[in-house]
């Protein structure tokens, strides 16, 4: 019989119980101050006590101990594999396919890409997504400019009046006098927090099959068409214009980019291809965390530009240069940057 | 294959880790949960609030001595809207990357994991509670729990996405196993079976009764045990008029548990040895 030469419960564990112990002690220092608070020594214990306590579970569940016995080991075995097993077990498991997968097409292995490159690459690998962003953003944005430029009091049918007017004085008095400090913190304390705020939401509510996404790209360009087509209406035309040369690449370019995620994981669950749609949209998430928190970099740029800089008494032409250069540089970067990950066979690779 | 049993109904999730062993988590549950968001939205806005009182008490003091104080309120207002944002979408991701759970899922002896049971990293942080807003629709986060409703393991959307999972990681206590006090009398050894073999839900059946006969009453501990002492006295030929029921249960299970056993206890095998008086109850506990 099986059972024939197992301990009883109660020799099992205190032969054993030391080591519990031991370990115990040792995973709660590691969960409350970080596995670096470990002494050297015991960071070398942790892996043999692991392993024996996974064996003790083992034998505790063959033998039949009874369940307080078996859920503590249980537990003891859970805690210390959350020490031991890293985040990063994953992300290097995905390298070295691959690493495998190059080899076996004969491409040379890519190292995984720097965030810094890793944005502009996985923008690119989604240019599908991102080209109907665009339009689904800038289509209805001149729809709102003609027409209010057209016939100004349409505008008032999409941005509130009581929101427009003082819009409006503000930019026919101009920016040559600048702004206070205090009123620059005060505008970029409130794009931070609803530009970025947009922008995430936009991505959001792209997962449900887009229509979020495409729904909050078309309303904020409309709108925003709007305002900068009644202002123009107003003879402020040239104020406007040279408010938002300067951020107007970051910030409705971080809109555009994070409805395009949006779009991306929400296509990813309508067409999710040869995978079930759960891996299907968990496949496109690593790629689409990294577009939304780029786009969320570009919009804290484009709050401290909008706050601090367009308002400023800076002459006209300075502006209007240093905007181009902006908007040369964010597409030269967005198109660029780290070509060399991109992949044509990506579905293949993937 | 045509299985008619179907899974159980659990809200356990099994974790196979390296070495080939399975152990088990217990994934929380929207009440947790709830609550745990609860505590993290105090803690945000209780922080925020006192920060807020504390600056307009120090304005209000400064005006009175005539400083003009409209500037220090505007740029105040700019950073009370970046707090808000940050309260809105970075507290979460910043908070679970760096602990892998927030301080109120902490106090509710919660654990974000992936859904193979590693610790989470910064991407499965940013995922899950950026979508916090696709959650929230249409008002306080109905769509988020009707998701979890449907989700075997309790993920909202976030955590679908992410592919993480919030289990509990609470309290658990080693009891000490369960022993036959007084220790069996040579008459009752006996009468017992040499050979009790009991199947593992019979097993755990008599285990959780006995473990649990001191919360009974007296009087419902009776008819429970009278209840089940008829199915075990056919089985094992024992004389079903026993007179105390709730002992022969104990009997059984001790010599069902420690039959064969390196050093067991007499009573699980010869009739006549004399047994030591039991060492205090030692208990011990894991967080």
């Amino acid at each position: 019989m099986a059972l024939a030469s197992a301990p009883t419960e109660r020799a099992f564990s205190s032969r054993r119980e030391r080591d519990w112990d031991e370990l115990d002690a040792l995973v709660r220092v590691a969960h409350d101050r970080g596995v670096k608070a470990l002494e050297p020594g015991a960071v070398r214990r942790l892996p043999p006590l692991y392993r024996d306590v996974c064996g003790d579970l083992s034998r505790a569940q063959a033998a039949r101990y009874s369940a307080p016995l078996v859920d503590y080991l249980q537990a003891l075995t859970a805690q210390a594999h959350t020490v031991l097993y890293g985040a990063g077990g994953r992300a290097k498991a995905d390298d070295s396919d691959r690493a495998l997968q190059s080899q076996a097409l004969g491409v040379r292995a890519m190292k995984k890409p720097s965030w810094a490159v890793a944005f502009p690459v996985a923008v690119r690998r989604h240019k599908k997504a991102m080209a109907l962003a665009t339009l689904l953003f800038f289509v209805p944005f001149f729809l709102g400019l003609f027409m209010t430029l057209d016939k100004p009091e349409m505008a008032f049918r999409i941005v509130p009046e009581t929101m427009l007017r003082p819009l409006t004085e503000a930019y026919q008095r101009g920016f040559a006098d600048g702004r206070g400090s205090a009123d620059d913190t005060l505008m970029a304390g409130f794009y931070v927090n609803n530009n970025v705020g947009i922008a995430l939401r936009c991505f959001a509510l792209g997962i449900f099959g887009g229509l979020g996404s495409a729904f909050t790209l078309v309303q904020n360009g409309l709108f925003t068409g709007a305002v900068v087509g009644y202002v123009g209406s107003q003879g402020a035309g040239l104020n406007i214009f040279t408010f938002i040369v300067g951020h107007s690449t970051f910030e409705l370019g971080a809109i555009v980019i994070a409805g395009g995620a949006g779009l991306a994981m929400g296509w990813s669950v309508v067409a999710p291809g040869a995978r079930t749609r759960l891996a299907s949209l968990q496949h496109v998430a690593k790629d689409v965390v990294v577009i939304v928190c780029g786009a969320a970099v570009m919009l804290f740029i484009a709050a401290l530009v909008e706050g601090f800089w367009s308002s400023s008494s800076v002459p006209i032409p300075v502006k209007l240069v240093v905007g181009t250069a902006n908007f040369v540089l964010v597409l030269a970067y967005l198109g660029l940057a780290g070509r060399e990950h991109d992949r044509p066979r990506t579905e293949l690779l993937r | 294959m045509s299985s008619v049993r179907r899974a159980p109904l659990e809200t356990d999730v099994a974790i196979e880790t390296p070495e080939h062993i399975v152990f088990r988590y217990r994934v929380a549950g929207p009440a947790r949960r709830t609550l745990a968001y609860m505590v993290d939205l105090v803690i945000c806005y209780g922080v925020l609030t006192v920060a807020v009182v504390l600056v307009v008490l120090a304005a209000g003091s400064a005006s009175s001595l005539g400083n003009d104080v409209s500037g220090l309120a505007k740029a105040g207002t700019g950073v009370l809207l970046v707090a808000l944002f940050f309260i809105q979408w970075i507290y979460f991701v910043w908070v679970e990357t760096l602990w892998g759970r927030s301080p109120g899922k902490a106090a509710l002896g919660l654990r974000v994991l992936t859904s193979e049971g590693r610790p989470i990293g910064f991407s499965h942080a940013a995922l899950r509670n950026l979508l916090r807003a696709a959650d929230a629709l249409p008002v306080g986060n109905l769509l988020g729990v009707a998701v979890m409703a449907g989700s075997s393991k309790f993920q909202r959307i976030g955590d679908l996405v992410a592919g993480t999972m919030v289990v509990v990681t609470d309290d658990r206590t080693m009891a000490e196993p369960i022993r036959l006090w007084p220790p069996a009398s040579p008459k009752e050894l006996g009468r017992l079976p040499n050979h009790v073999a009991l199947d593992p839900e019979e097993r755990m059946a008599l285990e959780l009764f006995l473990r649990r006969r001191g919360r009974l009453g007296v009087a419902r501990e009776e008819e429970l045990a009278k209840m089940l002492v008829p199915m075990f006295a056919e089985r094992f030929d024992l004389s079903p008029s026993h007179d105390d029921p709730v002992r022969l249960l104990a009997l059984l299970y001790d010599r069902a548990q420690n039959a064969g056993r390196d050093e067991a206890p007499p009573s699980s095998r010869a009739p006549d040895r004399t047994e030591s008086p039991s060492s205090p109850t030692k208990e011990r506990t894991w967080r």
